[in-house]
């Protein structure tokens, strides 16, 4: 119904036709259909499109299997029996075991990594979500003294890159006892994203009518209801794909916790894992390691991928 | 349906959203205050100092000693050039191989959901996996990298490619490359699917050809994603850190060290904290004015889409 931020994108329009792409691809595609079709031309014309098309799944095909392969061989080493794993770690498993999974479980540590890296990513995802939708509404679409200057002040975190604060920022939480803190790690991740929440979430409530916010008052919303009753609800698809977003980048944060957890306590996944790799030189134990990483983030990804893909080009669009 | 014309409740409603616009606004302020605005202003004055992370006063004040230092230091510059290689090769390939992949992708090609889905795996994965799984593939004795060589019969190719400072930094590059496309391919392909059917089908009628429809009519369409992407994959080139931080930590012998991880051994590992967050400024000076401008360039081209 309405012009919705991320509906906008579409899905990935199953009406479109193959035309396009093999009169892109040929030079000449054109000059085939038009002029060249006579007897012969047509059968002709056809196979060269078959073969177009049979090539262009070869490339792609191609492209898939060494986007697959790197995480083929973390899997496959992995699965191995510990002998099996010191003669010949990267080959495929010709040997199965779960050895180096309880390895990684108990003497790496992961079931803390593991719980450690929920502890950081949800929770700073839902508190992004929560403040950049608030800011990005008060940004676009309330009237305040200094509204301008705020914004900017925010949205100067995406332009900033977190080497330029990061050395003062660890001595800052140093002071406030926030080092070596899931509170603290929390709250650096949620200021290192807010930026961009709010950027986006103001881009998409500046998108929307103003007759519907009108309309509401005229009913006699107070201004919260407003907000959170009428205008919120639209942009509720929108928020969510911030928050996939987040989630993922807060996962896989690495130079974060490797800064502000310095004692080793409070391990996420992705600095677990390093460690990990300083502790032991048995390769299956630090696949297992990485697939206990990389697994949650996958599924996530994996069960939202149309939301995640949508948010994203919705994204790029707004810049 | 009550009266809001009348001056009272107009004041009042204003009167209402600036309250609730400063209290929604507010969270968000503090959080950047506190963890960017006020580490940035400390970074700032830090950058003039000699300090050593220890001492009361954060002293001592060193005035310019720090970009004097900075000047002569060949290791900074050494880390500047492969941050320019990064950002040159780092930017192009991955922009060049995902518009191919993405033409390939477009409209209903069979299966393009799937494809999707698998090039987008490696950039959902953190940065420390692919580091540890690239330094299995270019490991020297058990890697597959020189075993596929071996295979191909190009075995005089082979090397230990992480401890060759003539390779060690493509080889990190390579893998961060491999990490990024999938993602670039998929957002040129969803901004494919919205490129205008009509215009490509009356440019058609008009005569043009492949090649000049895809530069003339399709290119321009797609070209504010395409500088979306560009960006992102700038700002990575100045802010690289992880992947090289897992695979070498700069080594060997510096040869793969980029000011990311230079500014932190600087500062964490020789405790030179004042010229640590010099070198880390460094980054930002470098960085910021490229979005800027690519900022700009892109802001004109949606402009421009929208007047067509």
């Amino acid at each position: 119904m309405t012009r919705h931020p991320s509906a906008a994108t579409g899905d990935l329009r199953p009406g479109a036709t193959e035309a396009p792409l093999d009169s892109a691809m040929s030079p000449r595609g054109v000059a085939v259909t038009s002029s060249e079709t006579r007897r012969g031309g047509q059968a002709w014309a056809h196979r060269r499109v078959g073969m177009l098309r049979a090539l262009k799944h070869v490339v792609l095909i191609g492209y898939g299997v060494a986007a697959l392969f790197p995480l083929t061989l973390i899997v496959s080493t992995s699965l191995k029996t510990i002998s099996n794993g010191e003669s010949d770690p990267f080959g495929l498993f010709t040997s199965f075991s779960f050895t180096n999974y309880s390895q990684a479980w108990t003497f790496g540590d992961f079931s803390g990594y593991l719980l450690n890296s929920v502890l950081l990513a949800v929770p700073s995802t839902i508190v992004v979500v929560v403040v950049s939708t608030m800011a990005g509404y008060a940004f676009a679409r309330l009237r305040f003294r200094g509204r301008d200057a705020l914004f900017y002040l925010v949205i100067m975190g995406l332009l900033i890159p977190f080497f330029a604060y990061m050395i003062p920022l660890f001595f800052e939480l140093q002071a406030i006892a926030l080092l070596n803190t899931l509170v603290g790690v929390d709250l650096v991740l949620c200021a290192t994203c807010v930026a961009l929440g709010t950027f986006f979430m103001r881009s998409f409530f500046s998108d929307l009518p103003v007759e519907v916010e009108q309309a509401a008052r005229v009913d006699g919303c107070t201004e919260w209801q407003v907000f959170y009753r009428v205008m919120f609800p639209f942009v509720r698809a929108g928020a969510f794909g911030i928050g996939l977003f987040v989630f993922v980048q807060n996962w896989n944060n690495f130079l974060v916790p490797l800064l502000l957890l310095p004692n080793g306590a409070y391990r996420p996944v992705t600095t677990g894992l390093y460690s990990w790799i300083g502790r032991t030189s048995d390769y299956g134990a630090v696949a297992a390691g990485t697939v206990i990483a990389v697994v949650p983030v996958v599924i996530v990804f994996l069960l939202t991928q149309r939301q995640f893909i949508r948010s994203f080009a919705a994204g790029a669009v707004k810049g | 349906m009550r009266p809001m014309k009348n001056g009272p409740g107009i004041a009042s409603s204003r009167r209402a959203q600036a309250r609730l616009g400063v209290a929604m606004s507010m969270p968000a302020v503090i959080l950047s205050v506190a963890f960017i605005l006020v580490p940035l202003v400390a970074a700032v004055y830090l950058a003039f100092t000699n300090w050593n992370g220890l001492s009361a006063n954060y002293g001592p004040f060193t005035g310019l000693a720090n970009v004097r230092e900075l000047l002569d230091d060949s290791v900074l510059w050494a880390a500047v050039r492969n941050n320019v290689a990064w950002i040159v090769v780092g930017t192009l390939s991955p922009l060049v191989i995902s518009l191919v992949l993405a033409v390939l992708l477009w409209a209903n090609t069979w299966g393009a959901t799937l494809y999707r889905l698998v090039f987008l795996l490696p950039y959902v994965i953190p940065s420390v996996t692919i580091g540890i799984v690239w330094s299995w593939i270019y490991d020297p004795t058990n890697g597959w990298a020189n075993r596929l060589l071996g295979d191909v019969g190009l075995g005089f190719l082979q090397r230990s490619w992480l401890s060759d400072p003539a390779t060690v930094l493509y080889c990190i590059l390579f893998a961060a490359i491999w990490g990024a496309t999938g993602f670039c391919t998929v957002m040129l392909s969803a901004a494919l699917q919205r490129v205008n059917q009509e215009l490509i089908d009356s440019s058609r009628v008009d005569g043009a050809n492949g090649v000049r429809q895809f530069w003339h009519v399709i290119l321009p369409q797609i070209a504010p994603v395409f500088m979306t992407l560009m960006t992102y994959l700038l700002i990575g080139g100045f802010s690289v850190f992880d992947v090289v931080f897992v695979m070498t930590q700069g080594g060997p012998d510096n040869a793969s060290n980029v000011l990311g991880t230079y500014a932190y051994t600087q500062a964490f590992v020789n405790s030179q904290i004042g010229y640590g967050t010099a070198l880390a400024l460094l980054i930002a000076i470098f960085a910021v004015p490229f979005v800027v401008i690519l900022n700009r360039v892109q802001r004109r081209m949606l402009l421009q889409g929208l007047g067509a």
